[in-house]
């Protein structure tokens, strides 16, 4: 029992990360019609970036506001530098340039911090045992900050008037324009919460894999099979299926084959997206011709 | 009409900076090293292919800075026999398909006369028809391997790495001569990982026949290693042998440590590295590995001689074991270059390499080549983990031979 509960948190603790990146995403995605491949890579930046500042004596909760800081400045560069002229409703070209920045942003990582694989500090040390299992901290921890990053970004979306212009922004850019919202503007608060997201699960995460330039390479392509489970419009889809993500590959692991895990896991997946097409949250749209 | 062309115009005016920039980069990750300058009859100008960007660069890069720790120190002395040596290095970022295309350009256009010191396996493989069949240069202690480039000799390729399955028979007659008696081998599950982890139990029944053997198959690139952890326990094992990547082995040892599972744990050279240490810190204290080269801490002269190098020649970069590796490489280069009287060309650097019997580079085992064995050794470094160190235990050892 306890290597099952042991197995069933740590893998809660994958999927809160999963589920966090792929919020960011959705978030991207519903407010600007970017599929942001590179925001991965700019939230290594940031962990760099949080790593040189522990290195110095920096305590390690700064390094991570560092982290979140950078990765927003740098997604928000890139954003009025290579996105925004492309247009709205570039769907394809905007894949492919975040595609291109996400290997300049490792290329920049690696020719500045070099490639060997460095150690990035737990949140919290320490472990709780029980009946002969024991669990990190920094797990529990990680579900944590997850639940209140996601209640956050719940309560922002449902409750407070910013997040009722962002979501009117989402389903019509130009209506929220006649209503006088600069859609700009929310793109950019947008960009910035989406990447805020990515910085602080990659923070959660890093202190398990270690940072190398290409680190959060997995738990992207992860989130994202989380989002197309859960519904690539639905935040509610996104936590979900991230975690869901999480939890089924590592009960795979464990009760199945270590080696087929995600074998498992993407079976599932697909076989969701056959009988629900949208996901598990997400609302079937039709076009007319 | 026209907002939809400037639209246009502005996509491709931003992939085309894009691609400026993308190119940019490569373009400085690959640049040249240990640029001698001067005709043919002045240097030896070689090659290599090395991925200095990408999921592998921590090796193209440190190989890298000690081969040319080594070149630097030899030009520095004179040269080879009064020839610079130019060792012209090219960024492959671990793909095949860019292999061949910087084989095409180190051989048509910079006519060197022979790659040295490349690195991969597959990568190598692309170019195999090119470099080796089509224009006959020789490839020279690539970093990699399988036992098929050797077994029978292919002209041209010659070898200074113990095959990853000697590596393995290495560590299984090592747990079995510590008294394991119930190994539980864990691997990533590529083939690469599958085929080295089979040569364990055949081994370690050589050396002891009693001895019983399980294999545990892992994803590549697993972080998390609660459910594996979770197997190991349960299968009960006296010693676990890791055929994983350094990183994987880390995460290994730490949730090992975590779980309280203490057992003897070996694994073959790429978990020996200082990043396996730096990851999984205290969790990797006793730790014990085989490796091509001794430890870089080793007291030996020749090691100090590479730290000595490291030091002056490639100041702030790491003198690990990759680097070691690289420098072991080029050392073993220069030592048969040097037996050539006359011009260095690919057909003396081949005939050269035949008939080196005994190269010592000190820092790795002595190399045997002949026209019939074409990889230099089959012997590895014992090395364990000491206070945060990797240690060389004993000097170089030769495995049971493998059926």
């Amino acid at each position: 029992m306890s290597q099952f509960l042991l197995v069933l948190v740590s893998g809660v603790a994958s999927g809160a990360v999963y589920g966090l990146m792929g919020l960011g995403l959705v978030i991207i995605y519903r407010a600007t019609d970017v599929v942001n491949f590179a925001m991965a890579s700019l939230a290594t930046l940031g962990l760099y970036v949080a790593l040189s500042l522990h290195d110095r004596g920096v305590a390690t909760l700064l390094g991570v506001l560092a982290a979140v800081v950078i990765t927003v400045t740098a997604g928000l560069v890139v954003r009025e530098a290579v996105i925004r002229p492309l247009g709205q409703g570039q769907l394809f070209s905007a894949l492919v340039v975040t595609m291109g920045v996400s290997l300049i942003a490792e290329s920049v990582a690696g020719s500045i911090w070099g490639n060997q694989p460095k150690s990035f500090p737990n949140l919290i040390d320490g472990s709780v045992r029980w009946s002969g299992a024991a669990l990190p901290v920094q797990s529990l921890l990680t579900i944590a900050v997850a639940a209140v990053a996601m209640a956050l970004v719940g309560y922002l979306f449902t409750r407070t008037t910013l997040g009722s212009a962002m979501r009117a922004a989402a389903e019509s850019a130009d209506t929220a324009r006649v209503v006088g919202l600069s859609s700009q503007r929310l793109a950019r608060i947008s960009w910035a919460l989406g990447l805020g997201l990515a910085a602080l699960s990659a923070c959660l995460y890093a202190p398990r894999s270690g940072l190398v330039p290409t680190a959060l390479v997995a738990p992207l392509f992860r989130a994202f099979a989380g989002i197309f489970l859960g519904g690539l419009t639905s935040m509610y889809g996104a936590v979900v299926g991230g975690l869901t993500i999480g939890v089924l590959d590592n009960m795979a692991a464990n009760y199945i084959s270590a080696s087929f895990r995600d074998t498992f896991v993407f079976s599932f997946t697909v076989l969701v997206l056959l009988i629900r097409p949208q996901g598990m949250f997400g609302t079937r749209t039709f076009q007319r011709v | 009409m026209f907002r939809t062309t400037r639209r246009y115009r502005r996509a491709a005016g931003s992939l085309a900076v894009l691609a400026a920039v993308a190119l940019t980069a490569n373009a400085c990750a690959g640049q040249d090293s240990a640029g001698a300058t001067g005709g043919s009859s002045s240097e030896i100008h070689i090659g290599a292919w090395l991925p200095l960007t990408g999921a592998t660069a921590t090796y193209g890069v440190a190989e890298k800075v000690g081969a040319d720790a080594y070149f630097k120190m030899v030009n520095a002395q004179g040269g080879i026999n009064g020839r610079k040596i130019k060792w012209t290095v090219k960024d492959n970022a671990a793909d095949p398909q860019q292999t061949v295309q910087i084989a095409r350009e180190l051989v048509g256009q910079d006519k060197v006369v022979a790659i040295v010191n490349a690195n991969g396996t597959s990568q190598a493989e692309a170019a195999f028809p090119f470099v080796l069949n089509q224009s006959k240069v020789p490839v020279l202690n690539e970093v990699g391997g399988a036992e098929n480039w050797y077994e029978p000799p292919r002209p041209g390729l010659f070898g200074t790495q113990t095959l990853y399955e000697d590596q393995a028979a290495a560590v299984a007659s090592w747990a079995v001569q510590d008294g394991a008696k119930k190994i539980l081998v864990v691997h990533s599950d590529p083939a690469a990982f599958v085929n080295v982890a089979k040569q364990v139990e055949p081994v370690a029944k050589k050396v002891d026949p009693s001895v019983r053997v399980d294999r545990l198959a892992v994803k590549y690139q697993t972080t998390d290693y609660t459910p594996v952890i979770s197997k190991v326990k349960a299968d009960k094992p006296d010693a676990v042998i890791v055929i994983l990547t350094s990183p994987e082995a880390a995460a290994y040892l730490k949730e090992a440590k975590l779980q309280g599972l203490s057992l003897p744990t070996y694994a073959y050279a790429p978990v020996a590295a200082e990043s396996t240490i730096a990851l999984a810190k205290d969790a990797a204290e006793g730790l014990k590995a085989v490796q091509l080269v001794k430890a870089p801490s080793d007291p030996d002269p020749a090691v100090k001689e590479f730290r000595t190098a490291m030091a002056k020649y490639e100041p702030g970069q790491d003198a690990g074991f990759l680097a070691l590796w690289g420098w072991s490489n080029a050392k073993v280069f220069a030592e048969i270059a040097k037996t050539i009287k006359g011009p260095v060309t690919s057909q003396a650097l081949t005939a050269a390499y035949q008939k080196a019997s005994s190269v010592d580079p000190g820092v790795s085992p002595v190399m045997k080549f002949s026209a019939g064995d074409h990889l230099g050794t089959r012997s590895v470094q014992r090395v364990v983990v000491k206070k945060g160190v990797w240690t060389s235990v004993g000097d170089f050892y030769t495995p049971p031979a493998r059926d």
